[in-house]
């Protein structure tokens, strides 16, 4: 088991390290097969490591670092949990990368792509198999880099330097509140190992308890794009989009709901945090929802949704429901990464199009991607039967039973989201598939509108798992589900207790809200009434539109709010108090002692008279001060 | 000794803050200045010379004669010195040779 789990953390490690290193000396296809094959290599270590899996594990490695009584070695640590999110994003990770070989002939900095990207792989993995807090952290800040580097990945443009930038800082905020969490546990337990902490739970207040799951909240809202901390998602699709699909909707993002899955044992008992969980969760979602209904870039529409499925898992956390949440996860991972994929298929295809208004009639000369676009798709608005249905319908479901006025609230608000989720899904589906009129895509028969096989292939293993994602944790009314057994032995997760009938008709309700989303964007958007949209689409957007368009205005917000005082007291300090008291009052001492120097340097003006006059007076002034003495 | 001590100082202050006087006033001359100089060094000597006596010792004397070898010496060179200077700039004025200002 030691193998394997080091082979896993190490082969992306050395992977990113010889690309970053030598990869320039080799050819190009060397650093493509080295970067591809060793996550390949990881994914099959973690599946021989599932296959000898039987219990938690724990494995050390080195030490790292110690001081008197603080210890954070490198040690791992293997529990269902992790297990499952090692096998997913080894998997998810290899796909991406054997798509990106294709999607990026064209890049001549491959080599800082696949170094960066092998990167990343290698600090997601440290995050997820880390035993102790600080060593998360490391893997923590570790993917946060690497996303920063990655969306700027084409820096030249100021624009995606910007988004780069703008992800790293308001994932800082939430990273602060994390680090601040890491130290008082410390201080409280005196212990920073997760399965330490995760038993000490009951043994402070519950008012403590509250205080520490806010600050891990506020953790996982940065770097899982919650609100307040969501605005950086949308910008960071300024990266290319194997980028956007492995970091930004397959991996990263959820590190945020892996962190309070991981310590829900010890948040567990305080139930104001797990409200202030759920409720996050259920306004993010909700809020996502509707900024993804009238966006027109299609990366941001699929941005949008992201937030909006994370926000689910964040309800489902609040719940309770770790089972229903990771489920969540493992299927939101295989359909988002799909649809992002897919929509780099589309992407490619058009010559860097990506207004959904401009594009049309795909579905003809994109089968392959269309059908899996459409699979993706499915499984985000959650149709019946596809795996997203199974998941999400798990978490509305943990909600219900939650019980209370709040959780009713939440839950009924998560409907309304999965409604408006269907709408959006399909309006995107019509937009860009639908129709014939390909003339506004430069598609001219010089360049014709094909995509690289390698790309089109690797939509399909991920559009099978999306579909047939719902296996994974089948209802308990067919039978024990795999998932649900595997974390049996977790605790702190409330396993739900639930007659079938129940099940069946949250299902049917569920199925009925995602049919009649469906319904409705045919309605808006199929047929002769796409073209209507269209027309009406080529003005400029006003009123409730705009204020979706832009995400309910919180750039504006956060401008007017954090940026402009922050700018004001910026020039404030520089242009009144640096420049004006620090630097004017250090030229005043100097030109002050300058003066003085220059009056006394005039008294040596060479007259021998001056320096006799000057020397009597001295020496008078001497006798006379002996004399005052004695 | 028939002179008190206080008196033989007092001359030699009043000898010496003269010569220091003739220095400082008479700059035009570099001649004069030495001359006061003189003034100083032979108060010095008579302060010498009147402590040797008060206390009976002999050393005041023979600081006395030392200053009076020093002062020949003195003399002869910073005579020739300002013989130099006239030959060059044509004046004796202190004032004229300030090439050493900060």
């Amino acid at each position: 088991m030691k193998l394997y789990l080091s082979l896993i953390i190490l082969l992306p490690l050395l992977g990113g390290v010889i690309n970053a290193l030598v990869g320039r000396l080799f050819p190009r296809r060397v650093s493509e097969c080295l970067a591809c094959g060793v996550i390949w290599g990881a994914f099959i270590a973690s599946l021989f490591a599932y296959h000898d899996y039987n219990g938690a594990i724990r494995v050390d490695l080195i030490n790292w670092l110690a001081a008197f009584d603080f210890q954070a070695p490198v040690s791992l640590y293997l529990d269902p949990l992790s297990l499952v999110m090692i096998v997913m994003i080894t998997f998810v990770c290899a796909v991406i990368h054997t798509y990106s070989v294709a999607y990026m002939t064209e890049e001549e900095d491959y080599v800082r792509y696949f170094a960066l990207l092998n990167l990343f792989v290698f600090a997601m993995l440290v995050l997820v198999l880390a035993e102790n807090l600080p060593l998360l952290y490391l893997g923590w800040e570790g993917v946060g880099f690497c996303s920063y580097a990655l969306i700027g990945f084409w820096y030249r443009e100021e624009k995606n330097a910007t988004a780069g930038r703008k992800a790293f800082i308001v994932t800082r905020v939430g990273d602060t509140a994390f680090g601040i969490a890491i130290v008082w546990m410390y201080q409280l337990f005196n212990s920073v190992s997760i399965t330490t902490l995760n038993q000490m739970g009951s043994t402070v207040s519950v008012g403590t308890i509250t205080c520490i799951g806010i600050l891990l909240l506020i953790g996982a809202m940065g770097k899982s794009a919650q609100m307040p901390l969501m605005v950086w998602l949308p910008d960071a699709m300024a990266g290319p989009t194997p980028v956007s699909a492995l970091i930004h909707a397959a991996t990263m993002v959820t590190a945020g709901v892996y962190l309070l899955a991981r310590m829900f044992p010890l948040i567990s008992p305080s139930s104001t945090a797990l409200a202030a969980i759920a409720l996050t969760g259920g306004a993010t979602a909700f809020y996502a929802a509707t900024c993804a209904l009238a966006q027109r870039d299609l990366k941001r529409t699929l941005a949008y949704s992201t937030i909006s499925q994370i926000g689910f898992m964040m309800l489902g956390v609040g719940a309770g429901a770790i089972t229903a949440a990771t489920f969540h996860l493992l299927v939101h991972a295989f359909f988002k990464a799909l649809l992002f994929l897919a929509a780099g298929c589309v992407i490619a295809a058009t010559h860097h199009e990506q207004d959904i208004f401009k594009m049309g009639g795909l579905k003809k000369r994109l089968p392959i991607t269309f059908w899996s676009f459409l699979a993706g798709g499915a499984c985000l608005a959650g149709l019946p039967l596809t795996g997203g249905f199974f998941s999400k319908d798990s978490i509305l479901m943990a909600v219900w039973l939650k019980g209370g006025t709040l959780y009713c609230g939440l839950y009924l608000l998560g409907v309304l989201t999965a409604l408006l989720t269907s709408i959006y899904t399909f309006r995107m589906i019509y937009l860009v598939f639908g129709g014939d009129d390909t003339d506004k895509l430069h598609c001219s028969s010089a360049h014709s509108c094909k995509v690289s096989s390698v790309m089109e292939l690797a939509l399909i293993p991920l559009a099978l798992l999306g579909l047939f994602g719902g296996l994974i944790n089948i209802p308990s009314y067919l039978g024990v589900g795999w998932l649900g057994a595997l974390f049996a032995p977790l605790t702190g997760g409330t396993e739900l207790e639930t007659s079938h009938s129940l099940e069946l008709g949250m299902q049917t309700i569920a199925g009925v809200i995602a049919l009649a989303g469906l319904a409705i964007a045919h309605y808006r958007y199929g047929g002769n009434r796409r073209q209507e949209r269209l027309t009406a689409a080529a003005g400029p957007e006003t009123g409730v539109v705009s204020f979706f368009l832009y995400g309910w205005r919180f750039d504006d917000l956060y401008r007017l709010l954090f940026i402009r005082p922050y700018e004001a007291l910026s020039s404030f300090l520089w242009q009144q108090i640096d420049e004006g008291v620090i630097d004017d009052s250090l030229d005043r001492v100097a030109a002050f002692f300058g003066r003085s120097g220059e009056l006394l340097g005039s008294w040596t003006n060479g007259r021998v008279s001056i320096y006799i006059i000057s020397f009597a007076a001295g020496a008078a002034m001497l006798l006379a001060y002996l004399a005052w003495l004695s | 000794m028939i002179v008190p001590l206080t008196h033989v100082l007092l001359l030699a202050g009043i000898i010496f803050i003269m010569g220091l006087a003739c220095v400082v006033a008479w700059r035009s001359n570099l001649i004069m200045m030495l001359i006061g100089i003189e003034i100083m060094l032979n108060a010095a000597m008579l302060a010498f010379v009147g402590g040797g006596a008060h206390w009976g010792l002999v050393d005041g004397q023979i600081f006395s004669l030392i200053i009076m070898a020093l002062t020949s010496a003195e003399v002869s060179l910073a005579l020739s010195m300002v013989v130099y200077l006239h030959r060059r700039r044509k004046t004796v004025n202190a004032n004229d040779f300030s090439e050493l200002k900060g």
